[in-house]
């Protein structure tokens, strides 16, 4: 074997638009799927720790806010998959030659994927249309259904680092040509999966938290218990995703540890926003727990969160970027544009976001006390 | 010659992307000619004043809700996750030229989704017109959904101008775009009559029942009847081989087109008898019955357009072994175990040339030929001895019809026979 690597040659044919592009498109819809998935799979976990709670303590607020989380599970599921469609997509054209073959290496647990996502998905419709009938089985349903979901993320995430890791491909393939293989074994896999998972809990908690503050204006001692339970989802999990994010950090190659401490200057500046800005959001949180009018707090604390999310994004790409620079060279991919049909997808875009504007605004927004969140 | 190959025992890869393919396919249809269904009979309720048919509209758009969002859209990702697996070269080809087809069938998909949950949840809510609206919506941009991604499809059987022009639009507007089209629209109309009689049969009232039974049966009845002619139309826009394939050019395939044409008619005449003359007799297991025979219609149907396109999968342009054309040549020069990529054995000796046989199987001949499986090689070759096997191979696409042209040299042409011909001989020691 002449190779250590086996790396397949890039498509002959030409890619049909400015990479810079592609790139900004993949990382805009990964961010938003995530925010999805967040409150897919977060919200679920959420909502099952609440029935449980709920059952236990015999208390009605729990399950005034697991009957509204109920109802947002389905759809934001939905957004979750049509969010993530995107992003799969511009991966394929920017990254297909790795990213294909490390899928080939997996195929049988991606492929599973599909399965337990119905399964998941169905689970959760079911908490849903049901969740007067279901009682005491509540609490397992949709723990099941988020749990199958959170087992979702554990493969994608094994597959996303293994196509940045060619160097362990040949190994795989040889020994195992079947596809039924798993990427365990990599050491950064699992702080990074559970980096995703714990983060999904804290901006599921401020979904809760703005539960409470519309539920305040009809039953105060809710609303305010809603923003309390709220702030503590995002708090613990926050806290723990400091220590997640350290694991994480160091479990990583030495040279790409690195890039965050000043070699790459923009690797450590999102970093260092990253950091800031989720400690900025985390005080506010704090002050907003005993605060008498938490609601400024909240609302500035949530758009540090964003942005914390964003740098984050932003860091993963700068991460994927130095993995795979041995082995891909921008400079030499064809690029021919096809500016007609990209014109015609951003005026689509567009129209399309104003009809699923238009359509909330009507479905929302002809009752003024119809809450925006429970969509019912 | 690029990916690894995933070996699929038994199925094989291309039967793997068949049934995910054809679950997708009925639903995915369904969800197109289900919009219109639901929007028309919703009017209809409406214009009538008949709360009946309203509260059935009601129930079958829960239904419709269930199936299309979670089972449609994820059977859709998984095709796409089963065509990168089996054949990524191919579905990285398609990538490149149709990425922006596909981002804007997504913004649809996201239109879609967002169109049919607000539908079915705002029932109580929306006063009659703008909750039409919303239906519209969801039917508007399912249609075009359809009619974006058929572009893509219909490319793969005829990639017309393409070929030399690569120019997007000639791809997506190839020969075949219009006609297999409306075969598609057609066939959505038709799904969503059988989906509707079969929801029909759960409404308990008997007039009521024997009325939408009625109404489902004229979604399917006149349609059934256009279904052969844009078929045929889609026929005379094929290309001479693909047309003689399905005329009996490869047996089983004008086989399943003519099963497929014989479950029509079966269709069109229960639900004839059952369905319009004597509603009283259309029961579930009919409503069952009758969605099955459906599903075999279009599963024949997309058999036989699958198979019409041998040996390519993107016709001139790549086999369905993943070799592109064009580099056809080079290939040939160096043979395909050097161009490969993803094989242990580079060069043959007289050691290895077993095994270097069976790499080359693997790389070149597996995607349509799994070793007792599917389109199982062992009883096409079982009365040929090794030379006349190494033979066929340098020949390919002389002795058995519609098979690709064998890029590899001559002697990896004889180690593969000889692999190959190993399972004679343990045939004749098993006599």
């Amino acid at each position: 074997m002449e190779t250590q690597v086996i790396i397949p040659d890039i498509d002959p044919i030409s890619v049909p638009a400015p990479i810079w592009l592609l790139k900004i498109l993949l990382l805009l819809t990964f961010t938003l799927h995530i925010l999805a998935m967040n409150v897919a799979v977060g919200g679920g976990l959420i909502a099952a720790v609440t029935e449980f709670l709920g059952k236990k303590n015999n208390s009605q607020n729990h399950f005034e806010l697991s009957r509204s989380i109920s109802k947002m599970l389905p759809p934001f599921t939905a957004f979750t998959i049509t969010l993530g469609v995107a992003p799969l997509l511009f991966l394929q054209v920017l990254y297909g030659n790795f990213f294909y073959t490390s899928t080939i290496l997996i195929a049988w647990p991606w492929l599973s994927i599909i399965v337990i996502f119905i399964l998941a998905y169905y689970g959760y419709y079911l908490y849903s249309f049901r969740w007067e009938k279901l009682e005491g089985k509540r609490f397992v349903v949709v723990l099941i259904s988020a749990l199958l979901l959170a087992v979702i993320g554990l493969i994608y995430t094994q597959n996303i680092v293994l196509m940045l890791t060619p160097e362990k491909w040949k190994e795989i393939y040889f020994n195992n040509p079947h596809g039924t293989s798993l990427n365990l074994s990599d050491p950064t896999v699992i702080p990074r999966y559970l980096h995703f998972m714990v983060a999904a809990l804290a901006v599921a908690g401020l979904v809760v938290i703005m539960w409470g503050i519309k539920k305040i204006k009809i039953n105060e001692s809710l609303g305010k218990w809603g923003i309390r339970y709220g702030i503590l989802w995002f708090i613990v999990p926050t806290l723990l995703n400091i220590i997640i994010g350290l694991w994480f950090l160091i479990s990583l190659p030495k040279n790409f540890i690195m890039l965050f401490m000043g070699e790459n200057i923009y690797a450590t500046v999102y970093f260092m926003i990253a950091l800031l800005a989720m400690f900025v959001s985390l005080i506010l949180m704090f002050v907003a727990l005993n605060s008498a009018k938490p609601l400024a707090k909240i609302i500035i604390g949530k758009v540090f969160l964003l942005l914390t999310i964003v740098m984050m994004v932003l860091m993963r790409h700068e991460l994927r970027e130095a993995y795979l620079q041995p082995y891909l060279n921008w400079d030499k991919v064809q690029v021919e544009p096809q500016w007609g049909v990209i014109t015609i997808f951003i005026i689509l875009l567009l129209a399309g976001i104003v009809t699923v504007i238009w359509m909330l605004k009507k479905s929302f927004g002809q009752k003024s006390n119809v809450d925006p969140v429970e969509l019912s | 010659m690029n990916y690894p190959i995933w070996e699929v025992p038994i199925i094989g890869g291309g039967w793997l992307i068949g049934i995910v393919a054809i679950i997708h396919v009925f639903v995915s249809h369904f969800a197109v000619g289900g919009g219109l269904f639901l929007v028309l009979t919703e009017i209809k309720a409406y214009k009538n004043n008949d709360p009946i048919i309203l509260n059935y509209v009601k129930k079958h758009s829960k239904f419709f809700l269930l199936l299309t969002i979670v089972f449609g859209a994820l059977t859709g990702v998984a095709i796409w996750f089963t065509i990168g697996l089996v054949n990524p070269q191919a579905t990285s080809a398609l990538i490149h030229i149709f990425v922006w087809g596909w981002a804007i069938e997504w913004v649809f998909f996201f239109v879609e989704i967002a169109a049919v949950m607000l539908y079915y949840y705002t029932w109580d809510k929306l006063d009659h017109k703008t909750h039409l609206i919303i239906g519209w919506i969801y039917f508007i941009a399912a249609l075009l959904s359809m009619v974006i991604i058929n572009g893509i499809l219909s490319f793969m059987l005829t990639p017309g101008k393409w070929i030399e022009t690569r120019s997007f639009w000639d791809g997506f507007f190839n020969p075949t775009y219009l006609s297999s089209l409306a075969v598609r629209i057609v066939t959505a109309i038709v799904m969503a009559g059988i989906y509707g009689l079969l929801t029909a049969t759960f409404i308990v009232e008997k007039n009521n029942r024997h009325n939408v039974l009625k109404y489902s049966s004229k979604w399917v009845l006149p349609f059934m009847l256009i279904l052969p002619v844009v078929s045929l139309w889609y026929y005379f826009t094929l290309p001479d081989i693909p047309k003689e394939i399905a005329l009996g050019g490869i047996s089983f395939v004008s086989q399943t087109a003519i099963i497929g044409i014989i479950v029509g008619f079966l269709v069109f005449l229960i639900v004839l008898i059952f369905g319009y003359f004597n509603t009283r007799l259309f029961t579930k297991l009919i409503g069952i019955v009758v969605m099955i025979l459906g599903l075999s219609i279009m599963f024949a149907g997309e058999r036989v357009r699958e198979s019409i396109r041998k040996p390519y999968v993107i016709y001139d342009y790549m086999y369905s072994n993943g070799l592109i054309i064009n580099e056809f040549d080079v290939i040939k020069e160096q043979g395909i175990l050097k161009s490969a990529k993803w094989v242990e054995i580079k060069e043959i000796n007289e050691e290895n040339k077993i095994q270097a046989g069976k790499n080359g199987f693997k790389l070149y001949c597996s995607s349509c030929h799994i070793v007792g499986g599917y389109n199982d090689i062992k009883p096409l070759i079982v009365d040929l001895d090794e030379e006349t096997i190494a033979m066929m191979i340098n020949d390919l696409e002389n002795y058995r019809g519609y098979m690709p042209k064998f890029a590899g040299t001559e002697a990896e042409a004889e180690a593969i026979a000889k692999w190959l011909y190993k399972f004679n001989l343990e045939n004749k020691k098993e006599q």
